[in-house]
């Protein structure tokens, strides 16, 4: 198949595959699949554990590397790349992780600008860029301290920081939320969305919670047993009826908090979705 | 005692000397050459980012233990032929550095890797998620994040090779021990004998402190 640089697409996945047997023996992972997010979308990945949510993710800048197929990020084919050239393009691809994984013994802002250092960034940029991004997740006055200090909110906003510093075209989100309380995520939420309306980086998320998907994507995949089952326009905030998804809700209900509202769930909130990335459409 | 201790004190002070030296030359072999050699085995280790190269990994594990496994003082003579050819003597502090610097280039390999063992996969990962060679995770995180642990390790290792440098004093290596087995073993000198342990325990002492105190100030996790 040509490689044709698209413009348009931030993330191309074509029939990849990854295979690996779990601690239990079993063979998890992903089953040849394909996915294509266009650029300045917000999409989502949901299922339960072990579907292959995680794995899909991580293949997308080859932290996983696929048994088969081609993963594409911004025109670019990863896969085909050289050790130096896959670095090269990781500069451009964000990730932030369920425990946020920041460097314990640097400060705030030398955790936001290591991204750029390892890119060789100039260092009048890299400060312009460190409070830039701290302004935009509101931690400037924290700037100098280290994150050992920080709730785990505070933590993950400084790991956005970090991601967004050297200006990523796809920003891929790991559970971002799954270690934080209800309103933290709630919180962070807004921060996501926010990140893709002022800098127009797409988001790549995966979540096994039915709310954080749901407030975020404008797209959501449905994994089950290494195959993405299902795609949904969720736009509006909305689990079109007679899908899989809403099939779930209704059997399992506790896939996420939108069956049982949490006491930090405002009820006007509960009674009307709240969506973040609607909410950014009519900005 | 306090005789002894002031018709000694030139040899004291002499050996006290040629302790340090023997430290100073084994612990600065063993951070470069040692330290480089850990973090190898660590990077090459699996699910790391070296791990194509685990043919190195197997080697080098191999040779550590094999090196680790000597007594010392048999690893001491066993390689003296080899010491007469570095230090062009085979007795003295400097002959005695050799062996020692040997032996302590492997403990502190071994000391490393397992110290590097300690450190969150993830915070590597997202280093590798940034775009981040070899060589600049073992700058910007490995050194950065285990920087407490690697203090420490050089505390263990220099309390190790302390008393690894009196053992040279069997074979005529100088120093503390040389001193202890001379007056105090051969010549049922006890007094210069509880002088040298003393002297020892101090050193232990400080260096431990230091150690820890210097660890506790880097690390702010």
């Amino acid at each position: 198949m040509p490689n044709t640089p698209s413009s348009t697409l931030a993330i191309e996945l074509r029939a990849v595959s990854r295979r690996f047997a779990d601690p239990g023996g079993r063979t998890v992972g992903v089953h040849p699949t394909s996915l294509i997010v266009p650029q300045g979308e917000i999409h989502g990945i949901i299922g339960f554990s072990g579907a292959g949510k995680s794995t899909l993710l991580r293949l997308v800048n080859l932290l996983e590397r696929p048994d088969a197929g081609e993963v594409i990020v911004h025109g670019n084919t990863l896969t085909r790349l050289s050790a130096a050239g896959l670095r090269q393009a990781r500069h451009r691809i964000g990730m932030i992780f369920q425990h946020f994984n920041l460097l314990h013994n640097l400060t705030v802002a030398d955790n936001v600008a290591l991204p750029m250092r390892i890119a060789g960034a100039d260092p009048a940029h890299i400060r312009e860029r460190v409070q830039v991004c701290l302004d935009f997740v509101g931690l400037a006055e924290k700037a100098d301290v280290y994150p050992g200090r920080l709730s785990g909110g505070q933590k993950q906003r400084v790991a956005i920081a970090r991601a967004l510093a050297p200006e990523p075209h796809v920003l891929l989100a790991d559970e971002p939320t799954s270690a934080l309380d209800p309103r933290t995520t709630l919180d962070l939420l807004g921060v996501l969305a926010d990140a893709n309306r002022r800098f127009g980086v797409t988001i790549l998320l995966v979540s096994h919670e039915m709310e954080v998907i749901r407030r975020l994507c404008h797209r959501v995949s449905v994994m089950e047993g290494g195959h993405i089952v299902e795609q949904l326009d969720i736009a509006d905030g909305r689990i079109p009826e007679g899908s899989q998804l809403a099939s779930w809700l209704s059997d399992f209900g506790a896939v996420g908090p939108a069956a049982s509202p949490s006491p930090a769930t405002r009820p006007d909130e509960a009674a009307t979705p709240h969506h973040f990335a609607l909410e950014a459409a009519h900005a | 005692m306090l005789e002894t201790l002031i018709e000694l004190a030139p040899e004291i002070l002499k050996a006290t000397g040629e302790t340090l030296l023997m430290l100073a030359i084994c612990l600065s072999a063993a951070i470069v050459i040692g330290g480089a050699l850990g973090l190898l085995v660590f990077l090459t280790s699996r699910g790391q980012s070296l791990e194509r190269f685990r043919a190195f990994n197997l080697i080098a594990n191999g040779v550590i233990n094999v090196v680790r496994s000597f007594p010392f003082i048999i690893l001491l003579v066993a390689i003296s032929p080899f010491t007469r050819v570095i230090a062009g003597t085979s007795i003295g502090p400097l002959a005695a550095s050799v062996p020692l610097s040997i032996a302590a280039i492997f403990y502190f390999a071994r000391l490393i890797e397992q110290t590097l063992r300690d450190l969150p996969r993830g915070v590597i990962e997202a280093a590798e998620a940034m775009g981040a060679s070899p060589f600049q995770i073992i700058r910007h995180v490995l050194l950065v994040e285990a920087r407490s642990g690697l203090v420490l390790a050089v505390t263990v290792l220099a309390v190790s090779f302390l008393s690894y440098s009196a053992v040279a004093g069997v074979v005529g290596g100088g120093g503390i021990g040389d001193l202890a087995i001379r007056y105090g073993y051969y010549r049922f000198q006890t007094d210069v004998m509880v002088i040298t342990i003393v002297l020892l325990i101090i050193l232990v002492q400080s260096v431990q402190f230091f150690g820890q105190w210097a660890a506790r100030r880097v690390d702010k996790r």
